[in-house]
């Protein structure tokens, strides 16, 4: 989409580019300022918060590399973190291993599983494939419980904090650090690879497996290559994970924190890594919104205090509905408002939409 | 595409520090307690009730005065007995509200990490109708305490011991367990007890929480032919399996744990041969404090029959007793302190007090009672009176 | 004996829960994954019917099933109406929001306590001998029963009767269907209410049977790997797939543990989506992308 009616690209080096106006400079170079100075104006709590948020990133980048970019569907993704949080309990609870050797460890398993969750791939797809990843979902699960319930950590493994050169990881804002590093790395290695000849055939796959074919692509190799990555990643936040709560447990990776991570896609916008994090940043923090906002409706009106009893359940419903709105009304998601907020001051003071097909 | 990564960002980082630095005011002249439970979720049934009937009896303690002159304010948050949500509502209450205790009433998988803040800010946690750990039996953890009327190991003790006492011939004994941690530790621990006072153990089921059907758990269990079976675990899985096991045509002798909704079930069922030890006194004994309870609630207006709720008062008892030991103004160590030597007159509604000492935070005794359905009688009947297990 | 009499009822449980996924999914190429929770309300449709009508149990029972078919149509109408026929992801997360929209929605309504409609309807469920020394109780035999009849409506209703072949020429080929003048819309609206109806009387006999509480939508995911053995568009593998799972379940939990019952309908689900994607039953097909 040209930017300006005057802005055009002249070169393949500037098609390329991750930031190419000043604007852009400006704002980006506003935006890291923020994040790194965001620990020190924060609350523990909005740290907590942001921590988080900064881990579902990281999840939902790597589901939307495989979904939203390569068009695999999975619903495995809590498996795949639960895969990666109990290797680095079982390595360290067994082992005394420190966070270098779980943290690759947890990555090889990643990959490991992408390989095998990715090879019904090559036979199914759709709907299918999203029940297989579902039910390695349920056997991944299942392992990890039998495992904690044979050892005897009925409550959970606790796991020490993690020392990374010499200093212990415990600090919030220690972690908000780590995780600011494997947020911000995981969407620059996302948005590299999608630059890449790998992103390319990803999106070949994505819009007709037999042109990509066509096309010389070798489909099983590409299919299998989407899974491997994106479950490395979600395996290495199982680790990441794991550290920052001091525990694994298997009730922490239920079914719905997989719905979770698709809703994330899907609020997000598919096929945007943008929309990826805004997704995830908006499914971290709704919670916590409607909460509050319950809380502000029930110290005006004393009357509803009755509400207070229901937010749970209020909160519950509401995410529901909030996914349904999006894919009855907003397909393309928060990415999707973005570009059209984006598209109306472009345009100011007309009103006409860009032509379309002019790249996103 | 890649070219706006970055800019939507901006806008959510403005918005999460506006948010922040708006601030919450906290009221400073208030007993704060954070409150974290399973309000909704799979496990709600069990823990809702619990919560609501403490918040209720804290708004009665508040309605007369407070505590020491000053109001108690309960901050709840819901965790869905999920770990994380459980951490993140720890964080908040802890640093945001500045809370002067931690309440947990949820799954034990939400512990850990609960735990984990509250030592960090050195603020005691109390487990309210959620399973004691075993950082509250002696020695205990000196932040982590505990009311709720069941207790590991002690349980089982007292089940075999009373499965002993009555059994005339040779006990073989058959477990029922539901597929949770907690729930199959019990149950191996009680096998093998089983074994050590006598019995032999026949058979152990252990059922998956989410079970369309018991019958094929109770046919495998009825043909290790068992007199006995023992369950500790969610009520369902215990009751359920008691169904499955009659509806085959066993008619040993079952026995299991007297969770809240035991008094209602038990008439419900109407089994002569099912007997349920627990350690909260049944609403049929019409205790004057019972009265006082069910008016309680009323007022509350909570849609929960009220056995359930007596679960929720008696930790409103212990918060009442343990913040007027802490006096005004006070701190987590004076509340913390308070905690670590305190006697709760139950008033008839456990066996007796719940007593903590400095490396007690369980209690020094559990008293049990046993219950049976009595078909001649038509009525439930204390099979034992309160018996009470040394906590060591 | 007693062993063929638990797998004929778990079979039946599974069965008449997956027809429901089944019947959505062969006319309207949607995999509802809220049909856990579909049922659920069907079952707190009891409870509500049965507090209205104490007296008359049959009426309770009848206005609760009429209840369910409403509410499948409403679905149709008021969310799937505009995702069907969209991609598959998006139908199918439509689903499990509408399911995650229920539960809360549930909770608010009813509480997440144990309820016994049976009781409040004042039914009791007396255990009934077969020959052979075999036991069920009066709500399970209903239940195979019950099991049966469905089926049988079903396959008169889809092989006999004008809507029932209206409702298959709209699976097989929706746009040649609707040139031929059936109103898809409607036929749609119907297979929802349909699958509903059925779900929503699973939920109720499981409530009568053995309760009412939060967990029962989890039963409908246990059910699911049975429609899809069977093969998502056929009735009769349905039925075959919920005697697979269920007999691999019984046994299994007789014979090798009892721990493995989680797993297996997904251990069978896996070894059959390596083996035979489409399904015992289903047809071949084209299966869309994302």
């Amino acid at each position: 989409m040209p930017h300006a009616s005057g802005y055009f690209r002249t070169t393949y080096g500037q098609d390329t580019r991750l930031v190419d106006t000043r604007t852009q400079r400006v704002a980006a170079g506003a935006f890291i300022c923020a994040l790194i100075a965001l620990p020190w104006l924060a609350n523990p709590f909005v740290l907590d918060l942001a921590n988080q948020t900064l881990l579902a990133v990281v999840g939902a980048v790597a589901l939307m590399l495989l979904t939203g970019f390569a068009g695999q569907i999975s619903l495995g993704h809590a498996g795949l973190m639960a895969a990666g949080a109990f290797c680095t309990g079982i390595l360290s609870k067994e082992l005394g291993a420190s966070i270098w050797l779980t943290l690759p460890a947890s990555a090889a398993t990643g990959a490991l599983l992408g390989v095998i969750f990715g090879l019904p791939s090559l036979r199914l797809r759709g709907l299918y494939l999203a029940v297989s990843t579902l039910a390695l979902h349920f056997i991944v699960i299942y392992l990890g419980h039998e495992y904690e319930t044979r050892r005897g950590f009925s409550t959970g493994i606790v796991i020490d904090p993690p020392r990374v050169f010499g200093w212990e990881l415990v600090d919030g804002r220690a972690w908000y650090v780590v995780f600011l590093i494997a947020a911000g790395g995981t969407v620059l290695i996302a948005l590299n690879w999608l630059r890449s000849r790998t992103g390319r055939a990803w999106r070949a796959l994505h819009g007709r497996e037999a042109v990509a074919e066509a096309l010389g692509i070798h489909v099983p190799l590409y299919k299998l290559l989407a899974f491997v990555a994106s479950s490395t990643l979600t395996a290495m936040l199982g680790c990441l994970f794991a550290y920052y709560r001091g525990f694994v447990s298997g009730e922490a990776f239920s079914l719905f924190l997989s719905i979770q991570y698709v809703a994330m896609v899907i609020i997000g916008g598919m096929g945007s890594i943008a929309g990826a994090v805004m997704g995830a940043v908006f499914v971290t923090l709704f919670p916590y919104g409607i909460e509050w906002l319950v809380g502000l409706v029930s110290e005006a009106l004393p009357e509803m205090r009755g509400l207070q009893n229901a937010v749970f359940a209020i909160n519950y419903a509401a995410f529901g509905l909030v996914m349904i709105l999006f894919l009855v009304f907003e397909p393309q998601g928060l990415a999707g408002i973005w570009r059209r907020v984006q598209a109306y001051f472009l345009m100011w003071p007309f009103k006409q939409k860009p032509l379309s097909g002019g790249g996103k | 595409m890649t070219r706006h990564a970055l800019k939507p960002l901006v806008g959510a980082t403005l918005a999460a520090i506006s948010l922040c630095s708006g601030g919450f005011a906290s009221a400073q002249d208030a007993y704060l307690i954070g409150v974290s439970g399973a309000m909704t979720g799979s496990a709600a049934a069990t823990y809702a009730p619990v919560v609501e009937s403490m918040r209720a009896y804290i708004d009665h303690i508040n309605s007369k005065g407070g505590i020491n002159g000053r109001q108690v304010k309960l901050v709840i948050s819901d965790n869905q007995g999920e770990a994380s949500k459980a951490a993140a509502d720890a964080k908040k209450l802890l640093t945001q509200d500045k809370v002067l205790m931690l309440v947990n009433a949820s799954l034990s998988s939400t512990y850990a990490p609960m735990v984990a803040e509250a030592k960090r800010a050195n603020v005691p946690v109390f487990y309210a109708g959620a399973v004691c750990p075993k950082e509250t039996y002696p020695p205990a953890d000196p932040l982590q305490f505990c009311s709720t009327a069941f207790g590991a190991q002690y349980d089982s003790q007292m089940a075999l011991a009373t499965v002993k006492e009555m059994a005339k011939e040779p006990v073989r004994i058959g477990f029922s367990a539901m597929a949770i941690p907690l729930s199959r530790g019990e149950i191996d621990y009680a096998e093998g007890l089983s074994k050590t006072m006598g019995m032999t153990p026949v058979d152990k089921q252990i059922v998956p929480p989410p079970t369309p059907d018991y019958t094929p758990f109770a046919t495998k269990l009825k043909d290790a032919n068992p007199n006995w079976v023992y369950s500790w675990a969610p009520w369902v899985t215990q009751v359920r399996t008691l169904e499955s096991l009659r509806r085959l045509g066993w008619n040993g002798r079952y026995i299991a744990y007297a969770h809240l909704n035991a008094e209602d079930e038990l008439a419900r069922l109407k089994d002569n041969e099912f007997y349920v030890f627990g350690t909260n006194a049944f609403f049929q004994d019409n205790l004057p404090i019972q009265a006082e309870l069910r008016a309680v609630m009323h007022r509350a207006k909570l849609n929960y029959p009220i056995t359930q709720l007596s679960e929720g008062y008696i930790a409103g008892l212990v918060l009442e007793a343990a913040l007027k030991g802490a006096g005004w103004p006070t701190t987590a160590a004076k509340v913390q302190a308070s905690m670590s030597n305190l006697k709760v007159d139950t008033k008839g509604l456990r066996g007796g007090p719940i007593e903590w000492t400095r490396d007690n935070h369980f209690r020094t005794k559990q008293h049990y009672r046993v219950y049976k359905w009595d078909t001649s009688k038509g009525a439930i009947t204390r099979v034992k009176d309160w018996t009470a297990v040394e906590v060591k | 004996m007693q062993l063929v009499v638990n797998i004929a009822v778990l079979a039946s449980i599974y069965a008449l829960i997956s027809c429901g996924y089944v019947l959505i999914y062969r006319v309207s190429r949607v995999l509802s994954l809220a049909h856990g929770e579909l049922m659920m309300l069907g079952a707190y449709g009891l409870v509500t019917t049965a507090s209205l009508f104490a007296a008359q149990p049959g009426v309770a029972v009848a206005a609760a099933g009429l209840l369910a078919a409403a509410t499948g149509a409403l679905v149709y109408w008021v969310l799937m109406r505009r995702m069907t026929g969209e991609a598959v992801l998006a139908a199918v997360l439509a689903t499990i929001a509408l399911g995650i929209l229920l539960r809360g929605a549930m909770v608010l309504i009813w509480s997440a306590q144990v309820q016994h409609p049976a009781r409040m309807l004042g039914f009791d469920n007396p255990v009934v001998a077969l020959p052979g020394g075999a036991r069920l109780s009066t709500i399970s035999l209903l239940l195979v029963g019950m099991n049966a009849l469905v089926y049988l409506a079903l396959w008169w209703f889809l092989t006999r009767t004008r809507y029932g072949i209206a409702m298959r020429a709209a699976g097989q080929n929706p746009r040649l269907a609707a040139q031929r003048g059936i109103n898809l819309h409607a036929v749609y609206a119907l297979a929802w209410g349909i699958a509903v109806f059925t779900g929503g009387l699973t939920g109720i006999l499981i409530a009568c049977d053995a309760g009412l509480d939060a967990t029962m939508a989890t039963i409908g995911l246990k059910a699911f790997p049975a429609a899809l053995v069977g093969g998502l568009d056929s009735l009769v593998g349905a039925l075959c797939g919920a005697v697979i799972v269920a007999t691999a379940e019984v046994l299994l939990i007789h014979y090798v543990d009892p721990l493995l019952s989680d797993v297996v309908p997904f251990l069978v689900l896996t070894a059959m989506l390596i083996v035979r994607p489409w399904g015992l039953f289903g047809s071949r097909e084209e299966l869309d992308r994302v």
